[in-house]
């Protein structure tokens, strides 16, 4: 009885830790090395595989749309970063201070991140409608008939057109993290610099931005990996890396060349490079996250 | 002349916010206005208001898009991913945060990884694993793949919630008789309630939207959920826009219904899982 009590004392916090382990390595860490194996073979996903060592690798450098992808990836990534940040800091500072409906404007600005990419994508595909949109209506009624055109359609415009999809999803949702990040710098700062003598801008400078520096480290993170990897759903739903691919980014040509071109090796190979692109910010913002607790220890 | 002074970056500000609330707001009324529409009216009247509300089109969208079956399907896979991941990661990030034992900083460190591989990037060799396992075409394999995706996050919200807590409940209850695990379930849990709530709340709301995993694992007409769905209803040739948005409106009402009743967590849960470290 004694020993039973004993070795269940012992293995108790394995226990406790073992079904997050199994969950974690069976279905993120396994498809990991499956992908990382694959990517050396040559498949289409039904008959044999052949390895050909890192043949799928060099294919992917010499592809030309696959060149494009990354591009127009790092381009959406860098570009909706900024956008949300800026935005998204410079509402948090009008909105943290007393302000008439406060909580209504937030609520509202809030809302888009509650919804579901697709119908945000179905939704802004027919606000962007060239003939029946809503954009168009709004850009007739203020007489700028000469900006009318179809905004997906146009490989021009079409990239610009779902980064601020994305951006008018994410605003609100860093908004909130900022006005966090602004109301946890304490009053007294403020105070004692304004009996120094500082004013507005030298406050700002020397106060809020240090401070609220970690807050923007977590927030500008977690919107790169963001627009690094999750930009599927937005860019499928509305253009599906169309026209002529000009929205094409690295996860829709990962699931076209997997799906309809058969070739689960280059698939493979490919996700392997985002895995590697995305790790490295990925890394960055634990060790921000964790800080904190590293310094503690 | 100082009232000026004083009054216009206010007011500038205060434009500015209304400015912003428009673009965000605005577009989702929209959505709502034109599903109430008439087929014709869908076209010719792009701003105001539905002549007639046309509530049928949602009966209609509900029928024709089978969404009873996949409104059921998405609950089922929300909910269900929801009652694996909270256990799951409670217990380990308890273990983690509360006990000393070998590996506990190994063990700690694997699993954080999972915070460097955002969820969607492995998707094609999740895909093949899930096949090789049987899981494809099925909701709980889906539900698998859901509650991995939450247990890095997860457990680091909850580890910081656990070593908040001070030294020596533990001990205290085991005074008074209870084992390891009573004290677990008993004294500790019941104080993560807003740790657990944090992540029932964004987790659940990331499950109810997501669609790539949905996509990619389940290809039978009858498990699918909503977003997929949505996404298949846009595809047909014969499509009634003004049906389209009714669904677009029935997936978002859950959404926005959670946010209204669960506001204030929201907000404190946002900044503990961003924040907290």
């Amino acid at each position: 009885m004694e020993k039973i009590i004993k070795w269940k004392e012992k293995y108790f916090p394995y226990l406790m830790c073992a079904p997050a382990i199994i969950l974690f390595t069976m279905f993120i860490i396994v498809p990991l090395i499956t992908g990382f194996a694959i990517s050396f073979f040559s498949w289409d996903g039904y008959s044999t595989m052949t390895f050909n060592g890192g043949e799928n690798y060099l294919f992917v450098l010499q592809d030309e749309v696959y060149r494009q992808a990354i591009g127009n990836t790092f381009v959406y990534a860098i570009a909706v970063t900024v956008l949300k940040n800026i935005i998204a800091l410079g509402l948090a500072f009008i909105l943290v201070k007393k302000f008439p409906l406060r909580n209504f404007f937030r609520s509202g600005i809030y809302m888009p991140v509650m919804m579901s990419y697709i119908v945000i994508g179905i939704l802004w595909t027919w606000i962007f409608n060239p003939t029946f949109g809503l954009l168009n209506a709004f850009l007739r009624l203020i007489g700028l008939e000469s900006l009318i055109r179809g905004w997906l359609s146009d490989p021009t415009f079409a990239m610009a057109s779902v980064i601020v999809v994305d951006v008018w999803k994410w605003i609100g949702y860093h908004m909130v993290l900022y006005i966090a990040g602004l109301q946890g710098i304490s009053r007294d700062y403020y105070e004692a610099a304004e009996i120094d003598g500082a004013n507005a801008w030298q406050r700002f400078k020397n106060i809020t931005i240090p401070l609220l520096n970690p807050t923007i480290v977590v927030n500008v993170l977690m919107a790169i990996t963001g627009g690094l990897v999750s930009n599927y759903d937005i860019v499928h739903i509305m253009t599906d890396g169309g026209p002529f691919h000009a929205t094409e980014v690295s996860a829709t040509y990962i699931m076209r060349t997997a799906f309809n071109y058969g070739n689960m090796g280059k698939a493979n190979a490919m996700t392997m490079i985002t895995f590697v692109i995305a790790f490295i910010f990925g890394f960055i913002q634990l060790r921000v996250m964790t800080r904190q607790e590293r310094e503690e220890n | 002349m100082t009232n000026i002074k004083k009054y216009a970056p206010k007011l500038l500000g205060f434009v500015v916010v209304v400015i912003f609330f428009v673009i965000c707001a605005y577009p989702i009324v929209w959505m709502v206005l034109c599903s109430l529409k008439g087929e014709g009216e869908f076209y010719t009247n792009i701003w105001g208001i539905p002549e007639t509300f046309m509530f049928e089109n949602y009966l209609k969208a509900w029928q024709q898009g089978e969404l009873g079956q996949k409104f059921l399907n998405s609950f089922i896979v929300t909910v269900g991913a929801i009652l694996l991941m909270v256990p799951v990661n409670c217990c380990a990030a308890y273990a983690i945060g509360r006990l000393k034992f070998k590996y506990r900083s190994i063990i700690y460190i694997y699993l954080l990884m999972g915070i460097m591989i955002p969820s969607g990037v492995l998707g094609i060799p999740t895909y093949q694993v899930a096949l090789a396992l049987g899981l494809n075409n099925s909701l709980i394999g889906l539900i698998l793949v859901y509650a991995s995706g939450s247990i890095a996050m997860g457990i680091f919200i909850m580890r910081s919630f656990f070593i908040s807590l001070p030294q020596g409940l533990e001990e205290a209850a085991m005074i008074d008789g209870a084992t390891r695990f009573q004290c677990f379930t008993r004294v500790i849990l019941p104080l993560a309630k807003p740790g657990i709530v944090t992540q029932i709340i964004f987790s659940g709301l990331g499950y109810w939207n997501e669609y790539y995993y949905a996509n990619l694992l389940l290809t039978d007409e009858s498990l699918r959920t909503l977003p997929v769905a949505a996404s298949n209803f846009m595809g047909r040739h014969n499509i009634e826009y003004t049906t389209l948005f009714a669904a677009l409106v029935i997936i978002t009402i859950p959404a926005i219904i959670v946010y209204f009743v669960c506001q204030k967590s929201f907000v404190e849960g946002l900044s503990a899982g961003a924040m907290k470290g």
